[in-house]
């Protein structure tokens, strides 16, 4: 018997490969991974205070970096909204003190390098690119860039008109409607997280208060840059220190960002567009942070409720109704302030009551019930499976730890986080969406056509009408200015 | 084939000798291989780290949908994500059945409805719930997202897949260790698809479709530009189709599609990462030798007629302008490839194209000006395109008026050769650029060799863009950029009466 088995696995072996039983994916087995080499970052403090990264990575013949300084749009004035998001886009092309913007458009571009620059909601970003043969040049650009930009009028002008009509263009695109309105009621439309940028704050900048922030935050013991590719350390240490020798501008320390401080803003919240024939929606509330103790249960329970293909959402309102394309929930924390909870979508305008019905019946799934081994098996593996594409490239170790110093987290913070994923019960999962969903609370967005959409909105309470009219800078002027 | 060219401008010497290197550097690290089947396999080795992607190029896409089923190249790529007999079901000759059951359902609804105005009402709507109830049967036993679920939980990122009007792309990344497992998942899907929840995913297909056309301002004059610049082509769709089409595909339209497409040798593999070439082959040869093998699918053979005249269309929305500009070029395999490439770059590329320096940096009548040389899709002729976004309170009229200017004094006035230079430089950094990624080697290795027959291809290209003078630039600007050739559309805002 025994023989006859043998025999017969050998001959359909010498036969053909092809004939041999394909096995069934649960039986297949995985030697271990290999371990990751993770790189070396050097890192120094210049003279001047400035701070280096440096990570050499020699595969391709390129140099990259990127400092980041601690500033914001967090910082802006209420009444001149967009000052740091201008001061980011004139830094560069504005030019510097020898090079008008454009003869550094034209050099970079001979050299296939670039210098870029921008200010987000809370640190400043000026980056570079160069080839390998080209990296002195591009880095003299960048540190002049950094350290002398001219902020020329014409480039102030040319940046408004630019913003100007990206406003004029907020209102063409469902989705970007959809998010806006939902982050600014949810942090507050009077907070430097839920303000925006209109034609009267941006007409009120001048290029002499791109300059005044400028000096307030650009100084070097409030950068921090990162280098990698193919130097050796020493040398581009060196080339570095004698290129911001001269840089020794000094300013106060930078203060806190503010606090988020907001209350719930509960309600449904229609803007109409009828042009369009699928409602896009947005709900949920405030997130939390990174540093959270519960924020691996909070990871897990978001990525049940709405991560992947594997999710409630996708399997109840893709799968099963086809009422969406795109449906997803995410805890979505920050490092240093409360981030949002928030679930996404958009789906037909027929369906759009129903959707969100059913995806509130979801979040009070979670609420009230606990998840099943699978799910929390399921999700678990995932992020141990695929854990090493943290580390796949040098550059995601570089950028992590550039970004963990900035925001005061320790360097093994990834390890922490998936030790507390593995960690994460059943009873934690359904006690984070207990204590930290509040449905009650939800901000619900949604931007779509009501004549279409059958059930209506009404339905699920009272609805909000969103007013989408964008406020023209003359009515204020001949209003008389508001102070806020 | 030929050297970098010693003839080329000292300035970009060095960067000619780096892409040289490259091309030395992956013939050392790359292995193909075809199996007898026809399928093709490129591995490139990057040990660095324990991870390989995986990118399945098919070669058919949405030109090849039928007429009357468009949208079915993209129903098939979604149906790829819902498993096979042995992954995603509770108890397969059960299912198998219920399947069966469902189309035999809709054969007898179609049957009535397609009688019109002498169809039956009530007969309809008892047909209809006949189908419905058939579906439910069906799910009852799928284990619903099993096999992307498998991906998920072995670590897999980046899963996707991509339907476009000249291929079809599926992708993903995995730990190394665990690479057998796309061996098997792969294979299992274009061997054995079961077209579950058919349906279901037809509703979601058309979410897609309204979601990134039909709510889209920019979607719907793409759509307008195509079906007004192409009469005949297949180039005159979206690659999702038409809504009224994908409502009514059914099952055995995905099947012929399927088998007649999804053959052998007209798929491409390519594999990057942390992978021995010797055990990828004996894993293909395992997994996928058992993929029979089949004719090639035919070629599209709707060759687009002369364009006789310059056409124009427009849109109304309430949104703020939007122009697509398009003039008819050759394929992608034509001598003036490379030059239209190079005239895009020159007219259009980064802060220093021609259009953007007049227009957005200098006049400011424009927030937007781009060109892409080639669209929607390379395999047959298409479009030399122009995008523009006039700045607040200026026209597109005012806008066109001015890029026309600017088009003729191309015409007519010889390139500045820094410039010339410049695109060449750029392009050489783009492709170094690019090399960086897993993934992104994966698709551009298999892109070189689907669309061309040879992945080295993506290096020899940059010696046919070096070899592309001021004149070749002018030549091809005069030929292809007339008002014969060309099709515009822009969005208007809807007349105020209109909107009561």
């Amino acid at each position: 018997m025994r023989r006859l088995i043998l025999l017969a696995a050998f001959v359909a072996g010498a036969l053909t490969a092809q004939n041999g039983a394909i096995p069934s994916y649960k039986n297949l087995q995985y030697p271990p991974l290999r371990s990751v080499k993770i790189p070396d970052v050097g890192t120094f403090t210049l003279p001047n205070g400035m701070k280096l990264y440096l990570l050499e990575n020699h595969e391709l013949p390129l140099v990259r970096g990127v400092a980041l300084v601690r500033t914001g749009n967090l910082f802006d004035p209420a009444d001149k909204v967009g000052l740091a998001t201008i001061t980011g886009m004139v830094m560069r092309s504005g030019g510097t003190a020898t090079k008008t913007g454009d003869q550094l458009d034209e050099a970079l571009e001979n050299i296939a390098a670039s210098v870029e620059t921008a200010i987000d909601e809370s640190y400043g970003n000026i980056s570079f690119s160069a080839l390998k043969q080209n990296a002195s040049e591009v880095l003299t650009t960048f540190r002049d860039v950094l350290t002398t930009p001219e902020f020329r009028q014409e480039k102030v002008d040319l940046a408004k008109t630019e913003l100007r009509s990206g406003i004029a263009r907020r209102n063409d695109d469902p989705h970007g409607i959809s998010e806006r309105e939902f982050t600014e009621r949810v942090y507050g439309h009077d907070t430097p997280y839920g303000w925006r940028l209109e034609y009267a704050t941006i007409d009120r900048i001048s290029r002499a208060d791109l300059q005044a922030f400028y000096q307030r935050y650009f100084f070097p013991a409030n950068v921090m840059l990162a280098v990698q590719g193919d130097f050796s350390t020493p040398v581009m240490k060196a080339e570095l220190e004698k290129l911001f020798a001269g840089w020794t501008a000094q300013q106060p320390a930078i203060p806190a960002f503010p606090p988020v401080k907001t209350k719930p803003a509960p309600g449904i919240f229609l803007a109409v567009k009828d042009d369009v024939t699928q409602t896009f929606f947005d709900l949920g509330h405030l997130g939390g942070e990174f540093r959270d103790k519960d924020y691996p249960a909070l990871e897990v329970m978001a990525d049940i409720l709405g991560g992947g293909f594997r999710s409630r959402l996708f399997q109840r309102v893709r799968t099963k109704l086809g009422y969406a394309y795109s449906v997803s929930a995410s805890w979505g924390a920050n490092f240093d302030h409360p981030g949002l909870f928030q679930i996404s979508g958009s789906t037909k305008s027929g369906s759009t009551t129903e959707t969100i019905q059913v995806i509130r019946e979801e979040v009070e799934k979670m609420r009230t019930a606990e998840v099943t081994d699978q799910e929390l098996t399921s999700a678990k593996e995932s992020v141990a499976n695929s854990f090493v594409f943290n580390f796949d490239r040098p550059s995601k170790t570089l950028n992590r730890i550039l970004f963990y110093d900035y925001y005061g987290y320790p360097k093994d913070f990834i390890n922490q986080y998936l030790a507390g994923i593995q960690k994460v019960t059943k009873a934690d999962v359904l006690r984070v969406a207990r204590e930290h969903l509040s449905p009650k609370d939800f901000t619900v967005v949604a931007v779509g056509n009501p004549a279409e959409f059958g059930k209506p909105l009404t339905t699920l309470g009272p609805v909000t009408p969103v007013d989408l009219t964008i406020p023209e800078p003359r009515a204020e002027v001949a209003g008389g200015a508001q102070k806020p | 084939m030929s050297r970098c060219s010693q003839l080329g401008l000292a300035l970009f010497l060095f960067s000619a000798l780096a892409v040289a290197q490259n091309l030395q550097e992956f013939e050392k690290r790359v292995t193909e291989f075809t199996l007898d089947n026809g399928l093709h396999f490129i591995v490139l080795e990057r040990h660095d780290a324990p991870v390989v992607s995986f990118h399945t190029l098919v070669n058919a896409g949405s030109v090849d949908d039928p007429e009357g089923k468009t949208g079915l190249a993209h129903m098939f790529e979604h149906m790829a994500f819902k498993g096979t007999p042995d992954i995603g079901s509770t108890n397969w000759p059960e299912e198998k059945k219920a399947l069966a059951a469902i189309e035999q359902a809709y054969d007898r609804l179609e049957g009535e409805r397609r009688k019109r105005f002498h169809a039956d009402p009530a007969k309809v709507q008892a047909l209809e719930n006949e189908v419905k109830a058939a579906i439910e049967k069906a799910d009852s036993f799928v284990v619903p997202n099993l096999y992307p679920t498998i991906i998920e939980e072995n670590g897999g990122v980046g899963l996707n897949a991509g339907t476009e009007l000249d291929s079809t792309e599926y992708f993903y990344n995995l730990p190394a260790n665990r690479a057998e497992l796309w061996f098997l998942l792969e294979s299992q899907r274009f061997l054995h698809p079961v077209f579950r929840e058919f349906y279901k995913e037809r509703d979601v297909v058309l979410e897609e479709r309204r979601m990134r056309v039909e709510s889209s301002p920019q979607g719907k004059l793409m759509e307008s530009l195509l079906a007004t610049a192409f009469e005949a082509h297949p180039y005159q769709r979206m690659p999702g189709g038409w809504a009224s089409d994908i409502t009514s595909l059914r099952v055995k339209d995905a099947e012929a599609f399927y088998r007649t497409y999804y053959t052998p040798g007209n798929i491409s593999i390519a594999i990057v990462g942390d992978i021995d070439p010797k055990q990828a082959r004996v894993l293909a040869e395992r997994y996928f030798g058992r993929l029979a093998s089949a004719p090639l699918p035919p070629l599209v053979h709707t060759v687009e007629p002369p364009q006789e005249g310059s056409k124009q269309a427009h849109i109304e929305t309430p949104s703020q302008p939007l122009a697509f500009i398009a003039y008819k070029r050759p394929d992608q395999y034509d001598k003036d490839d490379a030059a239209l490439d190079v005239m895009s770059g020159l007219l259009a590329g980064g802060r220093t194209g021609i259009l953007y320096k007049d227009m957005v940096r200098d006049q400011q009548i424009a927030v937007t000006v781009g060109a892409e040389g080639t669209f929607p899709g390379g395999k047959y002729p298409n479009l030399f395109l122009f995008f523009l976004a006039p700045a607040l309170g200026h026209t597109i009229d005012e806008n066109v008026k001015v890029m026309d200017g600017l088009l003729d004094r191309f015409k007519t006035q010889e390139v500045d050769p820094q410039a010339l230079a410049r695109v060449k430089t750029k392009t050489r950094a783009d492709l170094v650029r690019r090399l960086d990624s897993n993934s992104g080697l994966a698709q551009l290795l298999n892109s070189y060799y689907v669309n061309y027959g040879n992945w080295r291809k993506m290096f020899t290209d940059l010696d046919e863009t070096d070899k592309v003078t001021a004149q070749d630039v002018q030549r091809v600007a005069r030929q292809y950029l007339t008002p014969k050739n060309r099709t515009a559309t822009y969005t208007t805002q809807p007349a105020a009466e209109a909107k009561q």
